[in-house]
């Protein structure tokens, strides 16, 4: 995992309370929702406040692009990424 | 007047983990420290668990054992203070105007932790969540008494508080530490029998220090009746044979 993709994952772990889990246990391409990681739409709302206060991104959370973000650490690093470039 | 059987009781607070731990606090009752303090509850999955703050941990613990998985039993939750530590939280994030957490907002209502109990339990029948002043304990009891005079075979009553923020002191006076006690009661029970009745209160004053409910942890171990005044009320506990 690259450094972004890393720290996204750590920010899971703590915003989500996921004690249970280091970074190390949640590969890239793994899906956070449903019968992946088990997240579901409370934590969707919770993670996308986390990232806004870290990033600073802004999200709409009824769009299909959001959901396309959330699928997994990878996808949600490239969407901070490309946030901070086009920022 | 009322009369039950406790067919079975548990209680927690910091560092009193089992029956002898609570048998030896009856027979000398001291000054119980709360250093945040918070059951495991390894019985519950992970990813349902981290859902749990330490109130409702402090419920669970008490709580589990006294319903079997295939039993479906009504579930009085009781709390004088309930959820303050989250309620505290959000307090901050206004203040700072911060969005709030949707996880804090949405477990910090008073039945949350009656429908997590409902949800971890698949319990799907009546629940009850009630605060009150300090006699909140005996009207938990006044709601299982009524379920049990609907026809239910038993009730779970708990009664729990967290230690509050620093930020309470002063506003919040009746919670030394953090505590719980969950009760099993039925009409017909095998229990020890007890009557609870209310008469109008004649200017006695409440005992302060220890948790009410947790001078009943002491009446059930010497089965000595037991006087809750407050305010106008006068609560009077009496085993009977």
């Amino acid at each position: 995992m690259t450094d972004l993709e890393r720290d996204i994952a750590r920010l899971i772990i703590d915003t989500l309370a996921l004690e249970h889990l280091t970074v190390d246990d949640i590969a890239a391409d793994q899906p956070l929702f449903g019968q992946g990681l088990g997240l579901d739409s409370v934590d969707a709302l919770e993670l996308a406040l986390a990232l806004q206060n870290r990033y600073g991104l802004r999200i709409a959370s009824d769009s299909r692009e959001a959901r396309r973000h959330f699928e997994t650490v990878r996808s949600l690093a490239l969407y901070v990424e490309g946030s901070s470039c086009a920022g | 007047m009322m009369e039950f059987a406790v067919d079975a009781w548990r209680a927690w607070a910091p560092g009193m983990e089992d029956d002898t731990a609570w048998a030896a606090w009856c027979a000398a009752p001291h000054a119980i420290v709360d250093n945040g303090e918070q059951p495991a509850c390894e019985f519950v999955p992970p990813m349902q668990r981290r859902r749990l703050s330490r109130l409702a941990r402090i419920v669970m613990h008490a709580a589990w054992p006294l319903c079997g998985d295939d039993e479906q039993l009504p579930f009085v939750f009781a709390s004088r203070h309930g959820e303050t530590t989250r309620t505290f939280a959000m307090l901050d994030e206004i203040g700072r105007n911060a969005p709030l957490s949707p996880t804090q907002f949405g477990l910090s209502v008073h039945n949350a932790i009656a429908g997590q109990w409902s949800i971890l339990r698949g319990q799907r029948g009546e629940s009850v969540a009630i605060a009150g002043e300090a006699d909140t304990f005996e009207h938990a009891i006044v709601e299982a008494a009524a379920l049990l005079g609907d026809g239910l075979p038993a009730a779970i009553v708990v009664v729990a508080e967290e230690r509050p923020a620093p930020a309470y002191d002063g506003h919040i006076d009746d919670v030394p530490f953090s505590y719980a006690l969950a009760l099993r009661l039925s009409l017909a029970g095998n229990g020890p029998r007890w009557r609870l009745s209310l008469a109008a209160n004649d200017g006695a004053a409440p005992v302060a220090g220890v948790p009410h409910a947790l001078r009943f942890v002491r009446a059930l171990h010497d089965g000595a009746p037991l006087d809750h005044p407050w305010k106008t009320r006068r609560w009077h506990w009496q085993p009977s044979a």
